[in-house]
């Protein structure tokens, strides 16, 4: 016990965490990133590789499945941080510093190891039987990683023993594709819980290889009302003062986290962190002696064009994006969406640079222009109905930078939403 | 075969080592940003994965999934043993460059039977992303090899190191040198060739793996980092040579040099989908590697 105490408190003082956002818990998913940046935490790509999870925000039901499904996932030793409710940031601290401690608690790890071990095994969801004809192997809606799995003894329950299915989990069915192969189906639902994606969607995909044959897109949703990326918009709606400055700062914030979303998606590390830090600087970095708020604004503004002029330099990531989701959306829709991915991304740091310009702005904001679009309108659910069509017969890799390049934000869409799909 | 002292092999699985640990805390220092304490990450890294249970998936091939996992770290080794620390290797084979293709192409296996054996979905898209890599870097990647051999007329690492003390093959073959860190970046699975363990497919090859069994993965995925980036030195940079400091300092300095680039290279880049790089490969690098033999053939001769 004495060596693996050592190293589990020395393990614990860097975890490696896993977000999961639930809809209208951005606030608190930013505070998080801004904080986890500040230590320094590595964060996990799969909840194998984590030992924190982190939930930023209320889920509802098919999101509170997944995050379970997840935590069962996360290999002890393991903590579980949920934020909810009033988002202050020093309770975003204090919750990291709580969870360091449990983890560094070997005795209490030990435990939490054997319990799992004489545990029941989880039943699977209902709706995980009898879907359309070939369900594949994979199997566990709103399961987070999308591989069907449990813990050996586990999900394998509740599916009945088929004849020739090994361990009672059905086999692939197979079918054409389009290289005129015969390849195996899996039924992968992508995300709710997936790095670098956005927090409640979910993408019911049919894969053959690693090439998606059929999407439908779904939304985990989450409790709460506020919609943090909007709300300086909403808010001049209403009738309230807002300066022009305010949103400017937002709308120049929430595009940088749709660029550290892409380029992390692009796999480009180290771009997408300078984006995520200039995003936290613009948010939460509070004007001190000496520096006033508009002297903050003009320096991130200064390493902004620094940042914009190394991505869009960059030819190997022109390269890789060009020509991603050019798929035209069925006519009447409102919303047109932008050309591909490559024009995304130059077109939030062709804004993101313009807004940096106004953030000292004091006349009051007039129009209900929102990042996304018009802020009344819900664009994002535009974003969501053209999803599908622009994945559809491309690669995951492809697929997860076009998701990158739409970015929705689930915020905006409503409830009755979510009621028309499951 | 001339003899290796007793004490080679140890002294290569320590190089290896330090240099895998080396490229894991400018990987941390890089991701957690300066003066963030990430340098001392992969070293929680060790502990957090020791003591770390260790999940199975659903239907697992559990020996393929060990033999992928700890076969990575073994070819790794195993590609080592015909580079000279100093003046000699742990094994100075005549075959020399032909065992370390060998060794490299091995990794190819145990990466797919990796993702393959964990039966679930983001592993195995990442085997078949590294399939894919395999096909566009293998061949350029060959002739890069060969070319050196060429130059030196032979395929033993020692006579390469040796055919090098007039002009660096570096010099004189910079197109196959270029083609070789390439391929090499996309042998080893790192940035920006790093598909295969990609974040967009939550880790890919790696996704399901912890414990010790993602301990020996990522020691195995360092090493053969560290190990492509050694062979550069003997191939191309001249081996041992070099003023007033002895062999074995110089193959280390070049050796951390050009890791480094790599490490640096990883964090700096895009990662490049197979789906594009493919015509790129077969288009601009393998013709640009032939003709480069090409040259060096008619120099030779």
């Amino acid at each position: 016990m004495g060596l693996s105490a050592w190293l589990t408190r020395h393990a614990a003082a860097r975890p490696r965490p896993i977000v999961v956002t639930a809809p209208h818990g951005t606030r608190l998913r930013l505070l998080t990133e801004a904080e986890l940046s500040r230590r320094g935490w590595r964060d996990a790509r799969s909840p194998a590789g984590a030992d924190l999870l982190v939930v930023c925000g209320t889920p509802a039901d098919a999101l509170t499945r997944a995050v379970q499904v997840v935590w069962t996932e996360t290999p002890v030793p393991r903590a579980l941080v949920e934020l909810r409710g009033d988002p202050r940031p020093g309770r975003v601290a204090t919750a990291l510093d709580d969870a360091v401690g449990r983890l560094a608690d070997a005795r209490s790890q030990h435990l939490d190891a054997a319990g799992r071990a004489n545990a029941p095994a989880p039943l699977p969801h209902p709706d995980s039987e009898g879907q359309d004809g070939g369900h594949g192997g994979e199997h566990d809606e709103g399961h987070s990683e999308g591989h069907g799995e449990g813990h050996g003894e586990g999900h394998s329950g509740g599916h009945g023993h088929r004849m020739g299915d090994p361990g009672g989990v059905p086999m692939a069915r197979r079918g054409p594709d389009r290289d005129g192969l015969a390849l195996d189906r899996l039924h992968v639902p992508l995300g709710p819980v997936l790095v670098d994606w956005p927090a409640g969607l979910v993408v019911e995909t049919v894969l053959q290889g690693d090439v998606i044959q059929r999407a439908r897109v779904e939304v985990a949703a989450g409790l709460g009302e506020e919609r943090f990326w909007d709300a300086p918009w909403l808010a001049a709606l209403e009738g309230r003062h807002v300066p022009r400055g305010e949103a400017a700062r937002r709308r120049a914030a929430s595009h940088l986290d749709s660029l550290g979303r892409l380029l992390s998606v692009a796999g480009w590390r180290g771009a997408a962190a300078e984006s995520r830090r200039l995003r936290d600087r613009l948010l939460w970095e509070r004007p001190h002696e000496g520096l006033s708020r508009g002297r903050a604004g003009a320096e991130v503004s200064r390493d902004f064009t620094g940042f914009a002029r190394r991505v869009r330099r960059s030819r190997l990531l022109g390269w890789m994006l060009r020509d991603l989701g050019t798929a035209r959306p069925a006519p009447g829709r409102a919303v047109p969406v932008p050309g591909d991915v490559a024009a995304s991304l130059d077109r939030w740091l062709d804004e993101t640079g313009a807004a940096l310009e106004d953030l000292g702005d004091r006349s009051p904001l007039g129009d209900s222009e929102g990042p996304r679009g018009p802020v009344d309108e819900r664009p994002s659910e535009e974003l969501l109905a053209v999803l599908p069509a622009l994945v559809t017969g491309t690669e995951l890799a492809v697929a997860r930078l076009i998701v990158a390049g739409l970015d929705p934000d689930l915020d905006q869409v409503r409830p009755a939403r979510e009621a028309s799909h499951g | 075969m001339r003899e290796a002292a007793a004490w080679t092999p140890v002294a290569l699985l320590g190089a290896l080592g330090a240099l895998a640990l080396g490229a894991a805390v400018l990987d941390g220092v890089l991701v957690a940003g300066p003066r963030r304490g990430g340098a001392a990450d992969p070293f929680r890294e060790v502990a957090r994965l020791l003591v770390q249970q260790r999940r199975r998936t659903l239907l697992a091939d559990t020996l393929l999934v060990r033999t992928g996992v700890y076969g990575l770290l073994l070819v790794a080794v195993l590609a080592g043993v015909v580079l000279p620390l100093g003046d000699r290797p742990v094994a100075d084979l005549a075959a020399g460059v032909v065992w370390f293709n060998a060794m490299e192409v091995c990794a190819w296996g145990a990466l797919w039977l990796t993702g393959w054996g964990v039966n679930s979905v983001y592993p195995l898209v990442g085997g078949y992303r590294f399939v894919a890599q395999g096909v566009a870097y293998e061949l350029p990647h060959m002739f890069a090899l060969i070319t050196a051999a060429l130059g030196a007329g032979s395929l033993r690492v020692g006579d390469v190191v040796a055919a090098q003390r007039g002009l660096w093959f570096a010099v004189w073959m910079p197109v196959a040198l270029a083609v070789y860190l390439v391929s090499a970046v996309a042998m080893a699975f790192w940035g920006p060739m790093d598909g295969p363990v990609a974040p967009d497919i939550a880790g890919g090859v790696r996704a399901e793996l912890s414990g010790p069994d993602r301990l020996v993965f990522q020691a195995g995925r360092y090493t053969l980092l560290a190990v492509v980036a050694a062979a550069a030195v003997p191939l191309f940079l001249g081996g041992g040579a070099g003023p007033v400091l002895p062999p074995w300092l110089w193959t280390s300095l070049k050796t951390v040099a050009v890791l480094a680039l790599l490490v640096w290279i990883g964090y700096g880049l895009p990662t490049v989908r197979m789906d594009r790089f493919m015509w790129l490969s077969w288009l601009v690098l393998i013709p640009a590697a032939l003709l480069q033999l090409l040259v060096v053939a008619i120099v030779v001769l």
